[in-house]
């Protein structure tokens, strides 16, 4: 992918922005609702699901992070969710999360790939225990694929703004 | 003075207001973190002279460093001067601790060194050196403090301990293990002893990682935790002065079962093993790493390590590392890595559960308190008392239950119980 864009149809990129804005709404709206098997369905057979201990600058390989899911694990943790029996998700938190300043940072027409940056306030009401309110404001930075003409998530990538800080459960879709 | 926990400690139960009362927890932090020895990190954390990180004793920031002649510290986060937090970051590596506030700069073994404008410093340097621990010792690269210095040799406090952390360190091929590939701080809102309570707990597996089972089945956790008491033969082992194991070394069918894997797909790390420990070799791939705690604060897991961070009364840090090896080739790491993600922290497949369920306890223990005079109320006792008639004695002390039994809590309180004691 360019590190910098430029469609030169206005139309098209107008389109191509909508198409990325709709697609990371219904991403964050599936996350927050816990509609575990609708957003895996969003996400490539190579996903990478990484949540990183503090800012993405390091090789997730070799240093531990909170979330490093390949394909396969990020399948398990889904599962963990849909046996219903995932206490630190019974019942589920209800959340929302605010999605905002999406901006296509890189993109490869030809490949029909996109690195898209938001960022996002979510809030989380931890009802299994001692039902207070998290807020997690964080950054995050999905590539996109054009698979079959729809976008797919080949990765997604969660910096929190608190990701330096112990955190508390994050047993939900961040 | 001080509370007096003794009426709310019994051989097999313990009074729930110990969990949920705050002078019972300032007592703690000075009977059990200042006066005795605690874990504070690894050297492999701070290879070089210079390189320091920081870390909180109890609840009290301090700093580990070493030295520019390799010895190593630990320091109040504390300027000597005037209080100034000195260092404000996680870590770092310096000739010199400056502080930020009049520019005093301290060596890494805490002796002052330099003043601005010195004409006017009335007190003698020597006098100014950073506040630290009265006793530092490292046993394997597990580096211990004793702040208040009274607390005897870490010897006479590992006992047996010290036997968890060799057989650890044993797996590695040089015999030498790391702890830098990062820790994952873990935020529950529970009271710290939930944690050497749960890490250590061999009855709850079933029940709380049920969901872990079923979307990954694993033939290592059927083995050796999962099934009751009829099911595996591992056992829960008190070793005295409050450092017990779930010792699943009896599970095991074959040799490294405990990385989940085969000799075969690690034939470069068995044979690096059989290079180093001969015919000993053939057993240490049988047995594996310890499960157990180091009271108060250690929590050797398999192949992670962890530290127990009181954060407040209501709160724990419990705060994780996956074990490195020398003498072993990256991915090796890198797997121990993977498999640390998926077991402990925030975002793995099992902790999360234990952690909820320590949060849903404290949110339970808090409709428990004291009653008049200094002993327990009506109700409100966490019983403890399961597979104690079965417990076995073993000929140096060891008490062996069950893995589903109790004996690994009741080790716990025992010590818990003698600490608090022997301070008030």
């Amino acid at each position: 992918m360019s590190g910098t864009v430029s469609i030169a149809r206005p139309a098209a990129a107008e389109a191509l922005r909508r198409e990325v804005e709709d697609f990371l709404y219904l991403e964050a709206r599936l996350a927050d609702e816990s509609r575990y098997a609708e957003w895996e369905a969003l996400v490539t057979d190579d996903m990478h699901y990484w949540v990183p201990c503090g800012a993405a600058d390091y090789d997730p390989a070799t240093r531990l992070s909170y979330i490093n899911d390949n394909r396969a694990r990020l399948g398990t943790r889904i599962r963990q969710l849909q046996t219903g029996l995932r206490h630190a998700q019974t019942p589920a938190s209800p959340m929302r999360r605010i999605v905002g300043n999406i901006e296509i940072l890189a993109a490869d027409e030809a490949r029909g790939e996109y690195r898209v940056g938001s960022n996002f306030v979510l809030y989380e009401l931890s009802v299994q225990a001692t039902h207070g309110l998290r807020v997690w404001p964080g950054r995050a930075t999905h590539d996109l694929r054009r698979v079959d003409g729809t976008l797919r998530m080949a990765r997604k990538v969660v910096e929190l703004v608190t990701g330096g800080e112990p955190q508390p459960n994050i047993a939900f879709i961040i | 003075m001080g509370p007096d926990i003794a009426p709310f400690v019994e051989d097999d139960r313990v009074h729930g207001s110990l969990y949920v009362d705050a002078a019972v927890y300032e007592a703690e932090m000075d009977r059990i973190f200042r006066r005795g020895w605690v874990f504070v990190g690894h050297e492999s954390e701070i290879p070089r002279p210079g390189d320091w990180v920081t870390r909180r004793i109890g609840t009290d920031p301090a700093i580990l460093a070493r030295d520019a002649a390799g010895a190593v510290h630990v320091l109040a986060n504390r300027c000597a001067h005037r209080g100034n937090t000195l260092c404000w970051q996680e870590r770092g590596n310096a000739r010199l601790l400056r502080c930020t506030y009049h520019a005093w700069s301290f060596a890494l073994d805490g002796a002052l060194v330099a003043v601005p404008s010195p004409g006017g410093l009335d007190r003698d340097k020597g006098e100014l050196g950073l506040d630290r621990a009265g006793a530092v010792a490292v046993h394997r690269g597990f580096v211990f403090a004793n702040w208040s210095g009274t607390a005897g040799p870490l010897a006479d406090h590992l006992g047996a301990g010290a036997d968890l952390i060799d057989r650890l360190c044993d797996l590695s091929p040089t015999g030498a293990i790391r702890l830098d590939a990062g820790w994952i701080g873990h935020r529950i809102e529970s009271n710290w002893k939930m944690w050497p309570d749960s890490d250590n707990d061999g009855y709850h597996f079933d029940t709380v990682h049920g969901s872990m089972l079923r979307a990954a089945p694993s033939s290592y956790y059927e083995q050796t935790v999962v099934g009751g008491e009829t099911a595996n033969p591992s056992r829960a082992v008190d070793y005295g002065l409050g450092h017990a194991e779930l010792d699943m070394r009896p599970s095991y069918a074959a040799q490294v079962q405990w990385l989940g894997t085969t000799p075969e797909k690690v034939a470069d790390y068995c044979a690096a093993m059989r290079a180093r420990y001969g015919a000993r070799a053939e057993e240490l791939l049988w047995q594996g790493p310890p499960h157990a705690i180091v009271f108060p604060n250690l929590f050797l897991g398999e192949m992670n390590v962890a530290m127990i961070e009181p954060a407040g009364l209501g709160v724990t840090v419990h705060r994780h590392t996956a074990v490195q090896f020398d003498g072993v080739d990256p991915a090796f790491n890198q797997r121990l890595v993977r498999q640390s993600e998926a077991a402990l922290g925030p975002g793995s497949f099992i902790v999360p559960d234990d952690a909820v369920t320590a949060e849903r306890m404290q949110v339970a223990l808090s409709g428990v308190h004291a009653g008049g005079n200094g002993a327990p109320g009506d109700g409100g006792w966490i019983d403890l008392s399961r597979g104690r008639a079965r417990e076995q004695r073993e000929a140096d002390g060891a008490r062996v239950g069950h893995i589903t039994d109790e004996t690994t809590n009741r080790a716990f309180w025992r010590r818990y119980t003698q600490a608090m004691g022997a301070a008030a």
